[in-house]
């Protein structure tokens, strides 16, 4: 199979670093046994457990005992909503969460909410940052539980996290808080610590790992029900037989991280603006999220493109050697409109005509380039053959 | 000496009992864990495996709406196994 020209689709999949799947290979041939074995296959799996534990805590700045490993940052999401929630009810039936929380994080406190919880959803600007204020107001003496998005999926915005948190705790100091940076750790530095956060989402994907792998960070005395019931992997709060291979290159991509982050984000930012420049230089386009690549996940640009829908963009795209997502990866083939596009302010068509491109340090000026010109080219095609184009 | 903290808050029984076993199996005598739980039957759980195991109940008390036990290690690599 040939690759894309231009293949700008890292946060849906992204190769391999050589080094993670090296890591990876042992345990899925010699090294294949259970860590929950007594015998000597055990020991090595066990250990590279441990190791993998730490060196994810360490990306972090939390400690290896606080880490929770799923099976991706959807499950962490979900076990920090329903886990937290049901071990702290006795903090009340107020559930708290953005309007831009990843659409796992709704979904889960969606669910909370048909099981009788009290769901409050805080608006964003119109660059899709979460109102501080808006947020201490919907804090209340029941508040059990607020979510809070670290870098959007949809449009990539950064959210200040340190006064979104200060709110929180100035309002109700043991409400449980959420932190997601499954789409961020790895991309960006995340300190637990600091954040003063009750959970942390994790994803494999931006650390550079296995894309179905993830983990949640979690304060002691958080207090957290798990969501998998059944043996005492991850301590009781993730039961099931562990994916070795896949916490193992987890862990060696957050050891990669934690070295090469810092140069990996300048290039993906600067390749970012110069593929931003060539897309709004399309007419009738808009860039949606925080207008700053800085203010946005690296490497991570959504534009609307009038009069154009987004899943034809998409396939125009494909057609022409660019692997894009439509706008939500996450609402795509649902024909929906991405919650964050309606939060921030966007009607139809535009919340339609989304594309969303994510870039790496391994994208080369040549993709970009490319995707420039195929994107003017696309978008024309659609326009001329659109009886809404004016 | 600090005690090593066990956080078994929002598990329920046996997954409690068999993180402190766990941490019982990699201490030393002498060393003192520290249980958080919040499943009630730690009241019984936890004195029971402290006699059954030969390790030394020192205090369990409620805080708040959980219990803290703490335990001396006496046997280390005691209990019964915790890794499946």
């Amino acid at each position: 199979m040939t690759g894309p020209a231009a293949y700008l689709d890292h946060a849906a999949a992204s190769p391999l670093d050589p080094r993670v799947r090296a890591a990876m290979l042992p345990y899925l041939d010699a090294r294949f046994g259970s860590p929950s074995s007594l015998h000597e296959w055990g020991r090595a799996p066990a250990e590279a457990l441990e190791e993998a534990r730490a060196a994810v805590a360490a990306l972090v700045g939390a400690e290896p005992g606080q880490v929770v490993f799923t099976a991706g940052a959807t499950e962490a999401r979900n076990l920090a909503v329903k886990g937290l929630r049901g071990a702290n009810a006795r903090l009340g039936d107020g559930v708290v969460a953005s309007a831009v929380e990843h659409p796992a994080t709704l979904a889960a406190c969606r669910s909370a909410e048909r099981g009788g919880a009290r769901l409050t959803i805080v608006p964003v600007d119109g660059g899709g940052h979460i109102d501080a204020d808006a947020l201490r107001a919907a804090v209340d003496a029941t508040t059990a539980l607020v979510c809070l998005v670290h870098g959007q999926p949809d449009i990539g915005t950064l959210q200040r996290l340190g006064p979104l948190v200060a709110a929180t705790r100035g309002a109700r100091e043991e409400a449980r808080i959420v932190v997601d940076a499954g789409e961020t750790a790895g991309l960006v530095p995340v300190d637990a610590a600091a954040l003063d956060a009750d959970a942390l989402v994790l994803g494999g994907g931006p650390i550079g790992g296995p894309p179905w792998t993830g983990a949640l960070v979690v304060r002691p005395g958080a207090r957290l029900h798990p969501l998998i019931e059944g043996g005492l992997q991850e301590s009781g709060k993730r039961a099931g037989a562990e994916d070795v291979p896949g916490i193992v290159g987890l862990g060696a991509a957050a050891r990669i991280a934690v070295e090469e982050m810092d140069a990996a984000a300048v290039r993906s930012r600067a390749l970012a603006r110069r593929l931003t420049r060539g897309l709004l230089a399309v007419p009738d386009v808009r860039l949606n999220g925080d207008p700053d690549a800085d203010g946005r996940i690296p490497g991570h640009v959504q534009v609307s493109a009038g009069w154009v829908e987004g899943e034809s963009l998409c396939l125009a795209l494909a057609a022409r050697g660019v692997a894009v997502s439509p706008g939500s990866a996450c609402t795509a083939h649902a024909g929906k409109a991405a919650p964050a596009l309606e939060a921030i302010g966007l009607k139809a068509p535009w919340t339609h005509s989304a594309v969303l491109f994510t870039l790496r340090a391994v994208t080369s000026e040549a993709e970009v380039d490319h995707a420039i010109a195929a994107f003017a080219d696309a978008v024309a095609a659609l326009r001329a053959m659109s009886p809404l184009t004016p | 000496m600090t005690a090593r903290v066990v956080d078994a808050l929002g598990t329920w029984c046996p997954v409690p009992i068999h993180l402190i076993a766990r941490a019982a199996r990699s201490a030393g005598p002498g060393d003192v864990i520290e249980l958080l739980a919040d499943d009630p039957l730690i009241e019984v759980d936890l004195p029971a495996w402290c006699h059954s195991s030969g390790n030394e109940l020192v205090a369990l008390r409620r805080d708040g709406d959980s219990w803290v036990g703490v335990v001396t290690v006496r046997t280390g690599g005691s209990g019964d196994d915790a890794r499946h």
